[in-house]
């Protein structure tokens, strides 16, 4: 394929625009494909994550934009992610046939553009321009803030960028409008991404490891929460580096730090979701296979967790990281806000954030944009002696308001910190209002809504105001039981049945109404200790999905097909008409009703054979093998 | 006479769809998949029908492999599969097939093994029958292509 960009603009425009779809299901890829073609676009596929690396690499310049599979055998979609926005700063743009809110919230932590999720419409492929042309203006524009350059760095992109740039006038002014909006909202973010005036040809800084050891350890000494780039570049004293060059990586310092957190929390929540070599949190374990965040935002991260998470960001074996002991007192420090965080520890997450994931889009955007905008190029952070600061790292970063926030959801630890914890948090407590603000902006779908796969599913593009519906989760009826298992099951007695009926609100933290808040879901036995008011009713909320429709579908089959956890009790608001229904195969037997019913109706040719088995004359490539081996025992 | 035939056949073709759509074996996404074939392509909906059953097929001995292991115990990898699945059948439009495999998914995170084993029977089922009625209807579009083509001049 050709590296040159030969644009054809004009009406066309973003005819073009050239794609690298990442994924392994060959039958996505191939649909993918067909469907960006008929955009327009130009598009290179690879059913391999490290294949497609290797070709970013050798043809830097030459692909604009990147759809990547989440989930994938080699390389986890979101570590794609990350590399993709370090090494080449390419928009991505993550898929997964799992529309469920944590996926997708797991999706904009990590920096993606966009999350599409399965099945893929071509509307919504036609769309993906936007956000090659959003990051192209944001860089743009900040160019111009910090005065430094001027229309020759848009050349260096590649000549099509300035096509874009002119062409896309009309849409990009309301991109504009956007993102000076956005950009007010984070000021002290503002210049970034931008280019170091120093190197003529390429843009970027590589952040080696031992500049990004320097400023680590700048950031370190000045605590997270002063780290400001000035300071940092001063410190650092690195010849030739500006401070938008450290402004940039300090922001996607300040996004790792927030989805490692964010990460470290799901561990236990996420069975199958999330590919990493990370073990499971052995806590979280009890209740783990549960894809219920609150369980994994029971508490304490060990060591090892944190280690191989580090390990599995930096693609490094996780025997390499060293953790154990460090964690306390760095999580100790990191709560406290400290500034003392010794630089040669590992990392230290302990304390895994509570996100305000369904508010994100209206009430935070601050917190939204930091992950939109900037990638979480985290590809190579340095290896052991990387001092992560904990939770105030984001208190700092976002808005106080939102850092309440975080700082109030803080859920319980197993650690001598806690009275401190307790004393933060209960000061901060007071605030909910002010803070949590339960507003509308939660992933809703109403719950009688029919369970088709189609209709109702929520695209989950953090561009588009999905989360509009209001709802409240109500926790009341669920009881604050010590015992995990059975609260856990009781959440999942019917299987996503429960998960469905329960979240029929907002599936995140920053959607707790003080009414809620009084009940604690924690499934963690810690649950009960802290927090007077707020947060364990955020650890529960946390473990909520709102339900797309893809979620009702859950709970239809699973009406249909009796898989119904045995002698579990389920609130009875949550009640599902037919709990442990023998009724099982009634569904099925339902629909191999209908087909005999229409049998009747059609044509002698619509031979349906009640038991599809073997005989199919009609059809040739079918060989009786294929059948049988799929039935045989 | 032979016009006729073409006819007929793209008449039965729709019968067909029509009924795999009343009966939510298929959805609109199969629609999606029809636009998408074109002179370019002309035979893109086959072609992604059979990638997908080559695929499905290594899947489902996959998860059958899992399934009936001794010790069953490896969700994750279920999950693993699963979505995979999930996300290629949904995306040809295979409704019923699709929402069966979120039922298995579901099963599988509460590591019901015995859910799980039911699931696999019931997707199994399922998937022959899809596979069947989608032969068929392959196999009247190529009778129609022909039956076409002999009356009409065949360009390109």
């Amino acid at each position: 394929m050709a590296c040159k960009a030969d644009l054809v603009v004009s009406d066309q425009f973003p005819t073009g625009l050239r794609v690298l779809v990442v994924d392994d299901d060959i039958t996505c890829l191939r649909i993918l494909e067909q469907m960006l073609r008929r955009c327009m676009y130009r598009v290179t596929t690879c059913s391999q994550a490290t294949v497609a690396m290797n070709l970013l690499r050798e043809r830097k310049g030459c692909f604009d934009v990147v759809l990547s599979d989440v989930h994938m055998p080699d390389m986890d979609g979101f570590k794609l992610l990350e590399l993709v926005g370090l090494e080449m700063d390419l928009p991505v743009i993550m898929m997964s046939a799992d529309g469920r809110t944590s996926a997708v919230m797991r999706g904009i932590r990590h920096g993606a553009c966009d999350y599409l999720i399965k099945p893929i419409r071509e509307e919504e492929l036609k769309n993906i321009w936007q956000h090659v042309v959003r990051k192209k203006w944001n860089e743009n524009k900040e160019q111009e803030h910090s005065g430094s350059l001027d229309d020759n760095d848009q050349h260096k992109r590649g000549s099509d960028d300035v096509e874009y740039d002119f062409s896309a006038t009309e849409g990009a002014e309301e991109l504009l409008i956007t993102q000076k909006r956005r950009r007010d909202a984070k000021e002290e973010n503002e210049e970034l991404e931008n280019d170091d005036s120093g190197t003529a040809k390429k843009p970027r800084v590589v952040w080696s490891v031992e500049l990004h050891q320097q400023f680590v350890s700048a950031v370190n000494q000045l605590g997270i929460d002063k780290a400001v780039p000035k300071r940092i570049l001063e410190l650092m004293n690195v010849p030739g580096l500006t401070r938008e060059n450290v402004a940039s990586h300090l922001q996607k310092f300040r996004l790792y730090l927030r989805r490692l957190s964010g990460v470290a929390q799901q561990q236990g929540g996420f069975p199958n979701s999330y590919c990493g070599p990370v073990e499971q949190n052995a806590k979280a374990g009890t209740l783990g296979r549960f894809d219920i965040q609150a369980l994994a935002a029971s508490g304490q991260i060990p060591p090892q967790t944190l280690a191989a998470l580090q390990a599995e960001l930096l693609g490094q074996p996780t025997g390499s990281r060293a953790l154990t002991g460090m964690d306390q007192p760095l999580l100790q420090a990191s709560l406290l806000g400290t500034k003392s965080i010794p630089v040669d520890h590992g990392v230290t997450y302990g304390q895994p954030l509570m996100r305000c994931p369904s508010n994100i889009s209206k009430q935070f955007p601050q917190t939204v944009l930091t992950v939109e905008d900037v990638h979480s190029g985290l590809g190579v952070w340095p290896s052991n002696d990387l001092g992560v600061v904990g939770a105030s790292s984001n208190l700092g970063g976002l808005g106080a308001q939102s850092g309440n926030i975080l700082m109030g959801m803080l859920p319980q630890h197993q650690h001598p910190c806690q009275q401190q914890q307790q004393q933060l948090k209960q000061s901060i407590v007071p605030e909910p209002s002010r803070s949590i603000n339960v507003q509308p902006s939660c992933l809703v779908v109403a719950s009688q809504s029919s369970a088709s796969f189609q209709s109702g599913k929520s695209p989950a593009s953090v561009n588009q105001n999905s989360f509009s519906k209001g709802c409240v989760i109500d926790y009341r009826h669920l009881s604050p039981q010590s015992n995990n298992s059975s609260v856990v099951a009781g959440l999942l007695s019917d299987g996503d049945v429960r998960r469905t009926s329960v979240l029929n609100g907002c599936g995140g933290p920053g959607s707790i109404s003080p009414s809620v808040s009084s009940c604690s879901i924690n499934a963690d036995s810690s649950a009960g200790r802290h927090f007077s008011g707020v947060s364990p009713n955020i650890s529960g909320v946390q473990g909520s999905y709102c339900s797309t429709s893809g979620q009702l579908l859950d709970q239809v089959p699973l009406r249909n097909l009796g898989f119904v956890g045995k002698g579990i009790s389920i609130p009875s608001r949550f009640a599902v008409d037919e709990p442990g229904s023998p009724t099982s195969n009634l569904n099925c037997g339902k629909i191999y009703g209908e087909r005999n019913g229409n049998k009747v109706k059609q044509e002698p040719r619509m031979d349906f054979v009640e038991n599809v088995k073997v005989d199919i004359p009609i059809l040739q490539n079918f060989s009786a093998n294929d059948l049988t081996s799929v039935f045989s025992e | 006479m032979l016009g006729l035939g073409a006819d007929r056949l793209r008449a039965d073709m729709n019968r067909l769809l029509a009924f795999l759509f009343h009966q939510g074996v298929l959805d609109e996404q199969f629609l999606q998949l029809q636009q998408l074939q074109d002179e370019s392509s002309p035979n893109f909906v086959s072609e992604v029908v059979n990638i997908y059953f080559h695929e499905s097929e290594k899947l489902l001995r996959n998860l059958r492999g899992l399934v009936l292991e001794r010790e069953f115990s490896d969700y994750k990898k279920m999950g693993i599969h699963l979505n995979q699945l999930i996300g290629s059948s949904s995306s040809i439009g295979a409704k019923r097939l699709t929402n069966i495999c979120v039922a298995f998914r579901a099963a599988s995170d509460q590591n019901n093994p015995t859910a799980c084993l039911r699931a696999l029977e019931l997707l199994e089922h399922e998937y022959c029958y899809l596979k069947n009625k989608l032969h068929e209807f392959f196999q009247i579009e190529q009778q129609r292509v022909m039956a076409a083509g002999v009356r009409y001049p065949i360009q390109n």
